[in-house]
């Protein structure tokens, strides 16, 4: 069974299909890519997903369980985490505090009156935070405030908010969107460092060098709808594909 | 129809009428700047002061004219100076501005002229009463109606199409729409909008001021009044929607019949506005002409 | 927690502890020093549980409330009543306040969370006027209306009677309990989590924490500070007027935190001090204008200051210390 399922997701906003029919399946420890011309519907199906809205018809399976009407902390709990296209961080506290944050959620669920926690009990979980920073190449500036970063550490930032959820899925959006080719290249490679790590991802990108450097699938949305869906070099040569992208439809 | 219905939908009218002003101004103020104005309420008494000096030195119609022009200058004044350094804070710092301001104007006033009510008495040739059942056939037997709330009525009706005119049918009223509906896309456009800002905060003051000439001799004048009518406007733009200005509009006539048909029970008149409050927050939180996701 | 561990955090806290306690409990003392009286020291000391319960809400979550009024003014009442109808001790006549407070900020809380912050000023003013309202007409057979409730035996606190001296060191002892509270919750990760709904609640929200009960519970701690502050307000001055309930009472404390300094726990309670100070002593001397000399205080804070009395005294030290704000270095205070 596969540790995503979309089966026969549509959604529509007043007059205007958004997703058609949508099918897609996620393996364990995969690298799923989501691509197709801007509009098609890609950043919908991801808030579908993780449950900031929800679908008109069809279902979204996570571990064989429905996410139909899940709160959008219970999903993060469930399991999966969150990228966002601009990164959203914590910018007024410390690189420190903000995976620490994450790393509190992940050992307290969703909510704890914990107020009185003696310094013991919370210095393994600081600890676990700076690992997390490491792990993402930030281990200079964990005492910083997080507005201070570049575009590019702050998507690390969020890259270790995330991990540290310890997540089986984690859904990227656009992770390398304004970057430069420098920037793009790291936050591939330490994409592709985390791989091994378990965790399946999710990736909705523009940049096909990006998906065919991480990715083990590949599906394309157009108008709302999967018109191709297999390995990265079937579907780069796949007619349909060609078409979309090129037919009209701008980049 | 009864005469006293009648009287008493005429009376929700009336007391709608300034809540509809101040609450319009209110929405136009935060539908295009984004600013929660707290200082609305002070305007409307700054209208309700400078129209009582005034009054005795150049007679009324003068002071009816020259009120909201002042108002309308001090607003763009006040944009200019201090609100447009807000724009790029935190909502809780242009509230606390807005907050600090109002104080300041009420302290001001309470200084020139008192803590208590200073009285401001129609002029003469509207103080009485108006013979409804002349000239209403509908109306059986002997009607009357003050004479200046009617005047208060007419005014608040011509204030309200001249607006939604304004915004509708001008240039400057479609630009003040679209930046409401979607700031981000006129930015785009390269219309400058907030160069735009003083003139709408100006419009909004100016109308505050209207509602302050025009009601200042139905609600008093002391500088309390100003917050005393704040709240209930602030519900009225809730209940009928924030960035909303027909709902504002539809809510404070809602809110004058409701305290109009709830005027024998005085228990309930006063609680009735957060009652419907609570009832609106619980069933439709965006309000009755809301956009869904405005406020979240 | 930044540069810090948490230990040496705390370290920190219990010395600022160790020095605000003598300064308070000696307060009646060194107040007459500058102009103040003896009682003075009492209501001092009550607003500043307000205020350091206010700044809990205000300062680690960003909600800007303008209905706190609501909960001070309600458990005056409700002490007062239990002290003028049921029992003149005051351990009772506060708990009954308490579980008050408990159920009328949880459904508040409710009512009012849901939504923005602009929403959240607008509702908690509005339901504060309510109950204001409330108090004035519906209820006027238990708060006594306009005239307000008056006692005719004084309270006691285990047969001790509470007058002068007596009432201020029931409340110093409070108001340091209180400041601890209010330290512990600030470090812990309960705090922590305040200070990122601040930050960044949509970012919170989708790293698996419900923000909503956290807010709720933000909100019930600092509706508690400002009941406490009521319920010794009665006890201090048996009195108890609709002012307490008036949108005026909410809007001293937002004025006294942001003078003071907004996140900071210490800042609002010298804002406290500062604003009572004004009020009482200040007076005297400039008369009835000293509200407007507040207001254009306050508006100057909030457009050149926006970090309060706090700030001022980081900038002095950094200017002093010829330290610039430099990313990491700075952020004595996390969050403001």
């Amino acid at each position: 069974m596969a540790l995503l399922e979309v089966n026969g997701v549509s959604k529509s906003f007043g007059g205007l299909n958004a997703l058609t029919d949508v099918n897609l399946s996620v393996e364990q420890g995969t690298v799923h890519a989501i691509i197709g011309p801007n509009g098609a519907g890609k950043s919908t199906l991801l808030n579908c997903m993780i449950g900031l809205i929800q679908a008109d018809k069809g279902t979204v399976q996570f571990d064989g369980k429905s996410l139909h009407n899940v709160k959008p902390y219970d999903i993060i709990q469930r399991g999966i985490a969150r990228v966002f296209q601009t990164p959203q961080i914590f910018g007024e506290l410390t690189l420190l505090e903000n995976v620490a944050i994450a790393a509190l959620a992940y050992r307290d669920g969703r909510f704890k009156l914990n107020m009185v926690e003696p310094p013991a009990k919370t210095e393994p979980v600081y600890d676990e935070a700076e690992h997390f920073l490491e792990d993402v190449g930030l281990k200079e500036q964990i005492y910083a405030e997080a507005r201070h970063l570049s575009r590019g550490d702050k998507r690390r930032l969020e890259l270790a908010i995330c991990l540290a959820g310890h997540p089986r899925l984690m859904l990227l959006d656009e992770p390398t969107a304004g970057m430069s080719r420098h920037d793009t290249n790291r936050t591939v490679d330490l994409l592709k460092k985390l791989a091994g790590r378990g965790a399946a991802k999710v990736v909705i990108e523009h940049d096909m060098h990006v998906v065919f450097s991480l990715a083990d699938r590949v599906s394309v949305l157009h108008q709302g709808m999967i018109i191709a869906d297999g390995k990265p070099e079937d579907v780069r040569g796949d007619p349909k594909v060609n078409e979309a992208y090129l037919g009209g439809a701008h980049e | 129809m009864s005469n006293a219905l009648f009287l008493q939908l005429l009376t929700g009218l009336q007391l709608g009428a300034i809540y509809a002003l101040i609450a319009l101004g209110l929405s136009l103020i935060f539908g295009t700047l984004g600013v929660v104005n707290f200082a609305h309420g002070a305007l409307y008494i700054m209208g309700a002061y400078l129209a009582v000096v005034l009054t005795d030195q150049i007679g009324f119609i003068a002071t009816a004219i020259v009120v909201p022009l002042a108002l309308f200058a001090f607003g763009v004044v006040l944009e200019r100076g201090l609100i447009r350094r807000f724009y790029d804070r935190p909502h809780v710092d242009q509230i606390l501005v807005t907050f600090g301001l109002a104080l300041v104007i009420e302290e001001i006033a309470k200084w020139i002229f008192g803590a208590n009510n200073i009285p401001y008495d129609t002029p003469p040739w509207a103080s009485g009463v108006a013979f409804l059942h002349e000239y209403l056939p509908f109306l059986e037997g002997f009607v009357v109606f003050p004479q200046w709330r009617l005047i208060l009525i007419a005014v608040s009706l011509i204030v309200v199409f001249g607006l939604f005119a304004l915004l509708q049918f001008t240039r400057f009223g479609l630009v003040v729409r679209a930046g409401m509906r979607e700031p981000e896309m006129l930015k785009f456009l390269g219309v400058n909008i907030t160069q735009r800002f003083g003139v709408v905060f100006g419009i909004g003051a100016m109308i505050a001021g209207i509602a302050g000439v025009f009601g200042g001799p139905i609600t008093q004048v002391s500088p309390e009044v100003g917050m005393q009518l704040l709240v209930p406007s602030f519900l009225v733009v809730v209940i009928g929607g924030m960035g909303s200005m027909t709902g504002a509009l539809v809510a404070a006539i809602l809110l004058g019949m409701a305290l109009a048909f709830t005027a024998e029970i005085a228990a309930l008149q006063q609680i009735i506005i957060y009652l419907v409050a609570v009832v609106v927050l619980l069933t439709r939180p965006r309000g009755l002409f809301g956009k869904k996701g405005l406020v979240e | 927690m930044s540069g810090r561990t948490v230990a040496a955090d705390l370290r920190r806290d219990n010395f600022i502890l160790l020095a605000f306690t003598p300064i308070v409990l000696l307060m009646p003392f060194w107040l007459q020093l500058i102009g103040g009286y003896e009682a003075l020291a009492t209501k001092v000391v009550i607003w500043m549980i307000f205020a350091l319960g206010f700044d809990v809400l205000l300062g680690f979550t960003g909600f800007l409330s303008f209905g706190h009024a609501a909960f001070f003014g309600t458990s005056a009442y409700v002490t007062g009543l239990m002290l003028k109808h049921v029992t003149a001790e005051i351990v009772p006549a506060m708990a009954a306040s308490f579980i008050v407070i408990l159920i009328l900020s949880a459904a508040l809380g409710y009512l009012t969370l849901r939504r923005s912050g602009i929403y959240f000023a607008i509702l908690t003013l509005a339901f504060a006027q309510m109950l204001h309202a409330a108090a004035l007409s519906i209820f006027q057979g238990w708060t006594g209306g306009d005239n307000g409730l008056t006692m005719s035996t004084r309270p006691q606190l285990f047969g001790i009677e509470m007058l002068d001296l007596n009432v201020f060191y029931v409340a110093a002892v409070i108001l340091v309990v209180m400041f601890y509270v209010a330290q512990r919750i600030k470090r812990s990760p309960f705090g922590l989590m305040l200070r990122s709904i601040k930050s960044n609640s949509m970012r919170l929200q989708y790293t698996g924490v419900n923000v909503q009960a956290y807010k709720q519970m933000a909100f019930m701690i600092s509706a508690m500070y400002a009941g406490l502050a009521g319920s010794l307000m009665v006890i201090y001055e048996p009195y108890v007027a609709t002012k307490f309930l008036h949108w005026s009472t909410s809007g001293e404390v937002v004025i006294m935190s942001v003078i003071g300094g907004v996140g900071t726990l210490v800042g609002p309670m010298i804002g406290a001090a500062f604003m009572m100070f004004f009020e009482n002593v200040v007076q005297a001397f400039i008369g009835e204008q000293w509200k407007l000399v507040l207001g254009l205080v306050f508006v100057a804070v909030v457009v050149f200051l926006p970090g309060g009395f706090m700030e001022a005294l980081r900038r002095l030290r950094n200017r002093t210390t010829g330290a610039p704000g430099s990313p990491g270095a700075t952020a004595e205070q996390p969050a403001e």
